[in-house]
């Protein structure tokens, strides 16, 4: 037997331990490979493609290095410390460093190049799936074809070139450090018992939910007018940031035992066979893993944060066009109102006319608005003189109005954190030579006018009585129609069409050019361009986080397998002295559901608060898109719970 | 001659504000070709010092000198050479690898040694069943009871027959036939091949097999013992008497 012979044979008998390693490496190159195919498909390219998106799907192929970076070095750091006990002895019999760093690098490389190939064929065979989801996500209807990218392979031989790189040099790192006798007690190293639970560290933990606490109150206040300046608002971020990652740092180093402890307090030194698997071991590697488990939440809440937030915005595209469109088209004068309908009379298209006269007044909103007017407020508005669109309450049918009193509409989530509105007041509302003091009478949500004509969709829009409406037209400050060609009153023309006819005018909308002139708009082309945006940037997101989301929970599994082969001896006791595998099995999976459901749980709870803090930027709607992403999410990460426990049931059948 | 010199050793494990000094300054040496047993209470320091002195360890203070080599200082590669040839272990636990079987984890020193297969299998032949595992060769160490593991252990310290042989209470897991088959051994690889022994040992009757027994109590050496012209049961009254008066755990096995 020679080293040879000794590489090949450790080779073929470690493979019982190797197939971890070698999953999370045909997993890693597959997802990159496929995902940098997806980069090089024709429809991405930023010239002739249908979707454009080289650009997005460049930056998500970094993060996915990353992830996936991380993700093996992780895994080839728990399987080292599996094989320590090799390594020594090998070093022991006289095997220099170098030579077992040598031995260690072929195996690698062996283990490398299998993964590789088989990762690149599973990962073509993938990317074809994967164009045909963004395609159905961006309303492409292109056939997706499969292609062999070239250049996806390069990309992906040198990134896995260079993280070998890496992981090789951990390795000699590893090797070079440790000495031989430490690396035959490290298995028995993460074994230490757990120590006297100490004020300090109850104290800390305590801290820790502090912190997380006083960032989530932050976070609620950050977009609702209190923080104003942009230097403010950064701050604000950066110590929502800060606060609950570093709290929740601090909860797993000591909150988490300290509840425990608080739970095997209880019981007043009796525990029950499920206490002792589940809460010992947890306070221990709770607090000595703090740093992974914070790292782990904390993307998981990024993940889940960012993919609420894509789908909230592809959700609520459709609500949003029409809030901004209004009817089927929205048309901003004459000449192209003239234009279009023609087309439509030509092409036997029957339409609907929406008209609404508009013109911009100036508004003293002092008396109904709650704004904290700051001087050296970034926000340049000026609550005494608001440019407020007005129409009269005859161009809607459902609305009538009283001769001195207004409201407004057109407001919403978004509006209120910048402006928030008293329920009733006086107001004072200017012409160009005039002062019309009336009764503020409240708000809606509806929108009446396209966003053309509320200042690009910022502002409320107010609605007066008819007779008041034209008082007020006589008197019009040329100055505030800055939009108007004439310096007059304009109209907003809706123009709406039956169900049937709604592509081909949409067609003939665009061929035609209609919308040449700013503000010219179609609903449905609106939607189409959200959901294509959208839809490529919640691919990427949620391809990202799913990588995430596999490769965490990959993580956590792992440990587990690692854990219980440690644990294998005690389960060997155990079962000796009688305990049933349902005695063990169920600690254990009081162990699993802390193990995954606190970093999942702590995850969630950090998302939630970041969407809420912010959703209104991107959408309308909040809470049934979020709800799915958690909930799927969840589920997802559940199943890695699942396998823990049962691969323990395995590892507990095998212990007698 | 010595073999193995080693001056003022001192090792302690932990932090600055948790130090436990485990060897408190030993003095100690091995003539070439001589079979020394330690012995102590437990706790007393026996496998930290076997550790230090067989370079898996390293020391806190002090020097240790190896055939004229000093290893506290020597570069690992030179460290890694010089076990390679010179040093053989046999180990508390048994350190054996789970993937191969029991020869060719026995066979392990000959494999990283340039030597032939014929020669390498003769070696092995003679080894295994002086130790009476030859029959065990091709089972894998989960499916051999712990007396065996203990034996190939044993098997693969003596293979490629080192200069200085490391044994950390080799006949721990051993019934009194297979203990004394093995210090035969041990005693006749000291006698023909001239390899220097230094056991660990709680036993009386392994320790009277050996030329000198150097006792230790709370990290200093307490006195020594050497056989000289007597006999081997005149030794073993010796050693326990002596071991009367250091106290401790003495029969803890
Ligand atoms: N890695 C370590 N870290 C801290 N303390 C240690 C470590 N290794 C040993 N000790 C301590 O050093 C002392 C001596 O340990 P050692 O293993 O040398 O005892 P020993 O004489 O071999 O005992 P035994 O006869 O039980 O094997 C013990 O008190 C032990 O607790
Ligand atoms: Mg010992």
């Amino acid at each position: 037997m020679n080293v040879n012979q000794l590489i090949y044979r450790n080779l073929k008998n470690n493979l019982r331990n190797y197939y971890l390693y070698v999953f999370a490496l045909i997993f890693s190159v597959s997802i990159y490979f496929a995902f940098v195919t997806l980069q090089y498909d024709a429809s991405m390219d930023p010239a002739t493609g249908t979707i454009k998106g080289q650009a997005a799907v460049r930056a998500g192929t970094i993060v996915l290095i990353l992830i996936v970076g991380v993700f093996l070095v992780y895994a080839n750091n728990l399987f080292i410390k599996r094989r320590s006990n090799e390594i020594a002895l090998f070093q022991l019999i006289g095997m220099t460093k170098g030579k077992v760093f040598r031995l260690l690098t072929i195996e690698n490389l062996i283990l490398y190049l299998v993964s590789l190939a088989i990762g690149i064929g599973v990962g073509f065979s993938i990317s074809k799936l994967m164009v045909m989801i963004v395609y159905k996500l961006t309303d492409v209807t292109d056939i997706a074809t499969m292609h062999f990218s070239t250049e996806a392979l390069k990309q992906t031989l040198i990134v896995f070139g260079i993280i070998y790189l890496l992981i090789m040099f951990v390795n000699y790192l590893f090797i070079k450090r440790e000495s031989i006798l430490s690396l035959f007690t490290i298995q028995q190293s993460t074994e230490i018992k757990v120590k006297r639970l100490s004020i300090f560290q109850v104290l800390l933990g305590l801290l820790g939910i502090g912190f997380i606490i006083s960032g989530y109150v932050v976070s609620q206040q950050l977009f609702s007018g209190d923080f104003s300046t942009t230097n403010e608002l950064f701050y604000a971020m950066a110590f929502i940031l800060g606060a609950v990652i570093v709290g929740t740092y601090l909860f797993y180093k000591g909150s988490v035992t300290f509840v425990l402890q608080l739970i095997r307090k209880s019981h007043k030194g009796y525990l029950s066979i499920n206490q002792v698997l589940s809460t010992s071991s947890i306070m221990f590697r709770m607090k000595s893993n703090a740093l992974l488990l914070t790292i782990i939440t904390t993307v998981s809440a990024l993940a889940i944060g960012l993919l609420s937030l894509s789908y909230i915005s592809y959700y609520s595209a459709e609500k949003q066009a029409e809030n901004f469109v209004i009817n089927d088209f929205s048309l901003v004068n004459e000449e192209s109102y003239k234009q279009f309908t023609s087309i439509l009379e030509e092409n036997g298209i029957d339409y609907q006319v929406n008209q609404i006269e508009v013109f911009n007044v100036e508004l003293d909103a002092t008396n109904i608005m709650d704004f904290n007017y700051d001087e050296d407020s970034s926000v340049t508005m000026n609550p005494s003189e608001l440019q407020l669109p007005i129409i009269s309450d005859e161009s809607i049918e459902e609305i009538d109005v009283d001769e001195n009193h207004f409201f407004l509409s057109g407001y919403s989530d978004f509006l209120q954190r910048f402006m928030s509105f008293k329920k009733s007041g006086e107001a004072t509302i200017k012409t160009e030579s005039e002062q019309f003091s009336m009764k503020f009478i409240g708000l809606n949500r509806e929108y009446y006018v396209s966003n053309y004509f509320t200042n690009g969709g910022g502002m409320p829009i107010g609605i007066v009585d008819e007779a008041k409406y034209q008082q007020l037209k006589t008197d019009m400050d040329p100055e505030l129609q800055q939009r108007s060609q004439d310096g007059g009153a304009m109209t907003f023309r809706g123009i709406d069409v039956s169900e049937q006819d709604i592509e081909k005018a949409n067609e003939l909308f665009l061929t035609e050019e209609i919308d040449r002139w700013a503000g010219n708009d179609s609903q449905q082309n609106m939607a189409r361009n959200q959901r294509m945006n959208m839809g490529l940037i919640m691919f990427i997101v949620g391809f990202l986080g799913l990588t995430f989301l596999v490769t965490s929970g990959c993580i956590l599994y792992f440990k587990q397998m690692d854990e219980s082969e440690n644990e294998k001896p005690s389960y060997t006791i155990l079962r000796k002295l009688g305990f049933t595998q349902q005695d063990l099995i169920k600690g254990i999976q009081l162990k699993q559901f802390f193990n995954f459901g606190i970093p999942l749980l702590v995850g969630l709870l950090h998302s939630y608060f970041a969407v809420q803090s912010g959703w209104f930027f991107f959408g309308t709607e909040v809470w049934t898109p979020m709800l799915i992403v958690m909930i799927v999410y969840a589920i997802l990460y559940s199943l890695f719970g699942l396998l823990s426990v049962l691969y323990y049931r395995k590892i507990i059948q095998e212990a007698l | 001659m010595h073999l193995l010199k080693a001056q003022k050793i001192y090792k302690s494990f932990g932090n600055k504000f948790n130090r436990t000094e485990v060897l408190k300054g030993i003095d100690f040496t091995i003539d070439q070709g001589e079979f020394v047993t330690i012995m102590g209470p437990s706790g007393s320091g026996k496998t930290t010092l076997l550790n230090v002195l067989s370079s898996i360890d390293q020391v806190s203070h002090g020097t240790i000198t190896i055939d004229g080599h000093i290893i506290t200082n020597m570069k690992s590669k030179k460290l890694a050479e010089f076990r390679k040839h010179h040093l053989g272990f046999i180990f508390q636990e048994y350190n054996l690898l789970d993937t191969l079987t029991v020869k060719e984890n026995i066979l392990l020193p000959l494999s990283i040694q340039k030597v032939s297969r014929q020669q390498a299998n003769e070696k092995f032949d003679l080894a295994a069943k002086e130790l009476g595992i030859y029959e065990q060769r091709n089972k894998y160490p989960s499916e051999i009871s712990g007396g065996q593991k203990q034996r190939t252990s044993a098997a693969r310290a003596f293979i490629h027959q080192p200069s200085i042989i490391f044994a950390d209470e080799p006949t721990g897991a051993l019934d009194s036939k297979a203990a004394s088959n093995l210090l035969n051994k041990m005693v006749e690889m000291n006698e023909k091949h001239k390899a220097t022994i230094l056991m660990v040992t709680h036993d009386p009757v392994a320790a009277s097999y050996s030329d000198r027994v150097v006792l230790l109590k709370d990290g200093e050496v307490y006195s020594q013992l050497n056989k000289g012209d007597e006999d081997q049961q005149l030794f073993f009254n010796d050693i326990v008497k002596t071991q009367g008066v250091l106290g401790g755990v003495q029969h803890e096995r």
